[in-house]
């Protein structure tokens, strides 16, 4: 503490134990108390403590808005969680280049804010965007629900400023589209600060859709809502968002934000398309009719930008909502084909019941991305989070072996590293460790993540299904 | 040093992985070689092994409501295409060698089109890849599902490897339904900074074409050809818009030819003199052709407006060739790009190297390198950072 006082000075380093309670935890459910947190103003400061730490051989996690939903920002091993909240602001708007340059603590929604005079915006929008950070979004490689037809945030990013756990700062990629050796700026995004620390970010600005069209379609099961989407993909139709929700988000979406779904749907779809105003209402027009085809007890589409707006905040709320039926969630990320939704749902909710927990379903349907959250109450005992890891690791299993993967947008972090042989032999895994050894190579960045560790993965030996 | 290549065409991954394995053992430097259509990029020399991928092919896997294809990485980029075709859907990539090009030299070439900007390059469709490794074994990397963010992102760092991490073996792609209706128009400009302007409102409209790129070739004028895919009205406003703004820019249009793949066959048909290749921040595009066209061996410049990748083939005395080559890369590192000399005539191999300068990073190039290929067997000579 005191070296790390002395070399950053006393208002960037926080080590009062009620100053670290504040950063033992992030959105999801694991909790690890830092030695110290350290607030960087510039890259200099970051440099000067990854050679401090790597002189005294103390693991450094880095922590953008805690949102995370994998344990990603917990300092499991201990050591200096590095808090992007002082380096937040937007260096460069380039409209020519359609380009913008951030530090990593900058807040999603407020890059989309600065740059929608230009008439652009920055395409991944993570549920969480009116709090999460562009460094988070880099390090999960974060989605959205918009990422069906635009990408995730690996598509939007060209380049990156990094500082290596030795101090070393490097700068890959750039403005242009492609750099010239290793796609170094891809291999980092979604590596969850396990390869380095990103100090600035520069990241693709696309012009905004001239027009949208936003549907919501009420089904009377999931199995209608799941058929529906398949239906809409197979008429050649790609919107820009389909999301689905079961019956029980809806009632907590309901109770909280007030977005006007109907009640009593088995399952409810939210659907956008966007693109030039010409055509629009065809596609609108294409997609109800597959809707009420598969009976569909109701379409509505958004009239005006407020009602999308208020179509919207029901699933952008949904996860926050669910405090109206549980204290407590444990949410899943899993993927599968999307083909596959109806068996999978189906999975899920017998895992529910197999262990006497509610599970609510709010999903990117359209990428086969699914999120049950499985409700439990921690007051009543440490067993019921236990029998709510049980099922998620169920739930998983399924995802994988649908051909699927254990996380779509979430990341592994530490909650999930140990279910990593689920979908990966042991020659994938060393292929990737070689990837961790080159840009970290005394395994300083953010350890006890991604990789399964021997301590706290003993009791899960999993027969890799990766084929 | 042995002049004999040894040809080897493996019948599946493991066998791949094991020639790999042989060859790391006995320091034998490996080839590999799909079509061998981009066999000119790089300094390289010849090698002790040459790893052929044509019994890699195939259609592993298609399940068209999924909107993901799982192919051999010998299968031919045009055959892929029939087999998605019948399913009404197709891979969005337009590279160059349209005809002969393999899965697994796209990739590891990195090689593109100019629908890159509308449907995203290589590594933003590869979703998927089993690749053979130099120590023997088989890495399985991203899976069959469009989103995936389990692990690091090995897929990227193979996508423009060129061979030198491993042998792709199999690989799984984003695909797409086939738009309905197509169009395309056609232009001709006195001035390049028209030609640009009229191209970078097009780029930045509403309307999204799918390809607008600017040439410049015999003759003084500068072309631009757009295409535009889509539902029939997106179509009809797209060229409506493309229409307005070459008539804005002191355009002239002119009948659609097969304009498009004239420019993207440039390598193919650069086979004298070199082709340099640089990737741009796109506002410098305009500058930096302009600058290009004013070269004494400028024969011909074809600049994706929308992505900003400029490729300009110089012809002539070979003094010449070598100063303009040179001359373009420094000026794309200027404005914040980068390049290679893509393609040149054997004789001026010795005399002009594929890269002017290392990229960032290169370091950690190196150790990667290292890690996967601790022998140096793989593909000696292609790589940007040795």
């Amino acid at each position: 503490m005191r070296g790390l006082i002395a070399l950053l000075g006393p208002t960037k380093v926080l080590g009062a134990h009620e100053e670290l309670l504040m950063y033992e935890y992030d959105g999801a459910v694991d909790t690890a108390t830092p030695d110290a947190v350290v607030l960087p103003d510039t890259t200099a400061d970051v440099a000067s403590l990854a050679r401090f730490c790597h002189e005294h051989h103390v693991p450094i996690v880095p922590r953008g808005a805690g949102t995370g939903l994998s344990g990603g920002a917990i300092p499991v091993e201990g050591g200096v969680v590095v808090s992007f909240a002082r380096m937040a602001r937007i260096l460069e708007i380039d409209v020519p280049n359609l380009r913008a340059v951030v530090q990593p603590g900058l807040i999603n929604l407020h890059l989309s804010t600065a740059v929608a005079p230009h008439g652009l915006h920055f395409v991944p929008d993570p549920s969480s965007q009116k709090a999460c950070t562009l460094g988070g979004n880099v390090a999960e490689n974060s989605g959205g629900p918009h990422t069906l037809a635009y990408g995730v945030t690996t598509n939007h990013v060209t380049g990156i400023e990094v500082v290596l756990s030795d101090g070393t700062v490097v700068r890959l990629g750039g403005k242009a589209t492609e750099d010239e050796g290793y796609d170094l700026v891809g291999a980092f995004v979604g590596s969850e600060g396990t390869l380095g620390l990103v100090t600035e970010i520069t990241v693709k600005l696309t012009p905004l859709p001239e027009d949208k069209r936003t549907l919501m379609a009420a089904f009377p099961t999931m199995d209608e809502a799941s058929e529906t989407v398949s239906a809409i993909i197979a008429a050649g139709i790609v919107p820009s968002a389909i999301e689905m929700m079961d019956q029980l988000a809806v009632q907590a979406v309901e109770a909280s934000v007030h977005a006007g779904y109907p009640l009593d749907a088995g399952g409810i779809l939210l659907l956008e398309v966007d693109g030039p105003h010409d055509g629009l209402d065809d596609v609108r027009e294409r997609i109800e009719a597959i809707c009420r085809a598969h009976v569909a007890s109701e379409v509505r589409v958004a009239s005006n930008a407020l009602e999308r707006e208020r179509l919207w905040a029901g699933r952008k709320g949904a996860f926050a909502a669910m405090g109206r039926l549980s204290p407590d969630y444990y949410v899943q990320d899993g993927v599968i084909p999307r083909t596959r939704l109806p068996d999978i749902l189906r999975l899920v909710k017998e895992a529910g019941v197999r262990h006497r927990l509610r599970v609510a379903n709010v999903f990117h349907a359209g990428d086969g991305n699914l999120h049950p959250l499985i409700l439990f109450d921690s007051r009543l005992g440490p067993d019921e989070l236990e029998r709510a890891k049980a099922a998620g690791v169920e739930i998983l299993t399924a995802c994988v072996e649908a051909g699927g993967s254990i996380t779509g947008e979430h990341g592994v972090g530490m909650e999930k590293n140990c279910y990593m042989p689920l979908q990966f032999r042991p020659s994938d895994l060393a292929a990737m460790r070689r990837v961790k050894d080159a840009f970290d190579p005394d395994g300083l960045m953010n350890p006890g993540k991604i990789f399964p560790t021997p301590s706290r993965c003993r009791e899960f030996a999993f027969a890799s299904t990766a084929g | 040093m042995s002049t004999t290549v040894t040809r080897v065409i493996p019948a599946d991954a493991t066998a791949c992985a094991r020639i790999l394995a042989e060859a790391t053992r006995d320091r034998h430097t490996v080839r590999i070689v799909g079509a061998g259509t981009k066999s000119y990029i790089g300094d390289t020399a010849p090698t002790d092994v040459e790893v052929g991928t044509s019994r890699l092919g195939g259609v592993i896997d298609h399940e068209p409501a999924d909107l993901t294809v799982t192919v051999g990485a010998g299968m031919r980029i045009a055959e892929v295409a029939q087999v998605l075709e019948r399913a009404g859907q197709f891979l969005p990539l337009d590279p160059p060698h349209a005809d002969e090009a393999t899965i697994g030299g796209v990739i590891a070439a990195n090689s593109n089109g100019f629908w890159r900007a509308r449907y995203g390059a290589v590594r933003d469709l590869l979703i998927g890849t089993r690749t053979a490794l130099a120590d023997g074994t088989v890495a399985l990397a991203g899976g069959r599902v469009v989103k995936n963010v389990a692990g690091y992102d090995l897929d990227k760092l193979l996508v423009g490897s060129f061979g030198t991490l491993g042998v792709i073996v199999e690989a799984t792609f984003k695909v797409l339904p086939v738009p309905v209706a197509s169009d395309g128009l056609a232009a001709r400009f006195a001035h390049s900074s028209d030609a640009f302007a009229a191209a970078a409102a097009i780029v930045r409209g509403p309307s999204r074409a799918e390809a607008c790129v600017v040439e410049r070739g015999e003759g003084s004028a500068w072309q631009l050809a757009v295409e535009a895919r889509g539902s029939a009205p997106t179509v009809k406003r797209a060229i409506e818009d493309s229409r307005r703004e070459v008539a804005a820019h002191h355009g002239e249009t002119r009948d659609v030819a097969d304009d498009l793949g004239r420019m993207r066959e440039l390598p193919a048909r650069s086979t004298d003199g070199a082709l340099v290749r640089v990737a741009l921040p796109l506002a410098a595009t305009a500058a930096f052709s302009e600058t290009a066209s004013r070269l004494e061996s400028m024969a011909t410049l074809v600049a994706d407006a929308a992505s900003g990748v400029v490729r300009v083939h110089v012809l002539g005395d070979d003094d010449a060739v070598i100063r303009d080559a040179e001359a373009l890369l420094l000026a794309a590192r200027v404005v914040g790009g980068a390049g290679r000399v893509e393609r040149r005539a054997e004789h001026l191999r010795s005399r002009l190297s594929t890269w002017a300068a290392r990229p960032s990073g290169d370091f950690l190039m190196r150790r990667i390198k290292d890690a996967f290929d601790p022998a140096g067997i793989l593909e000696p000579g292609r790589a940007a950072f040795t």
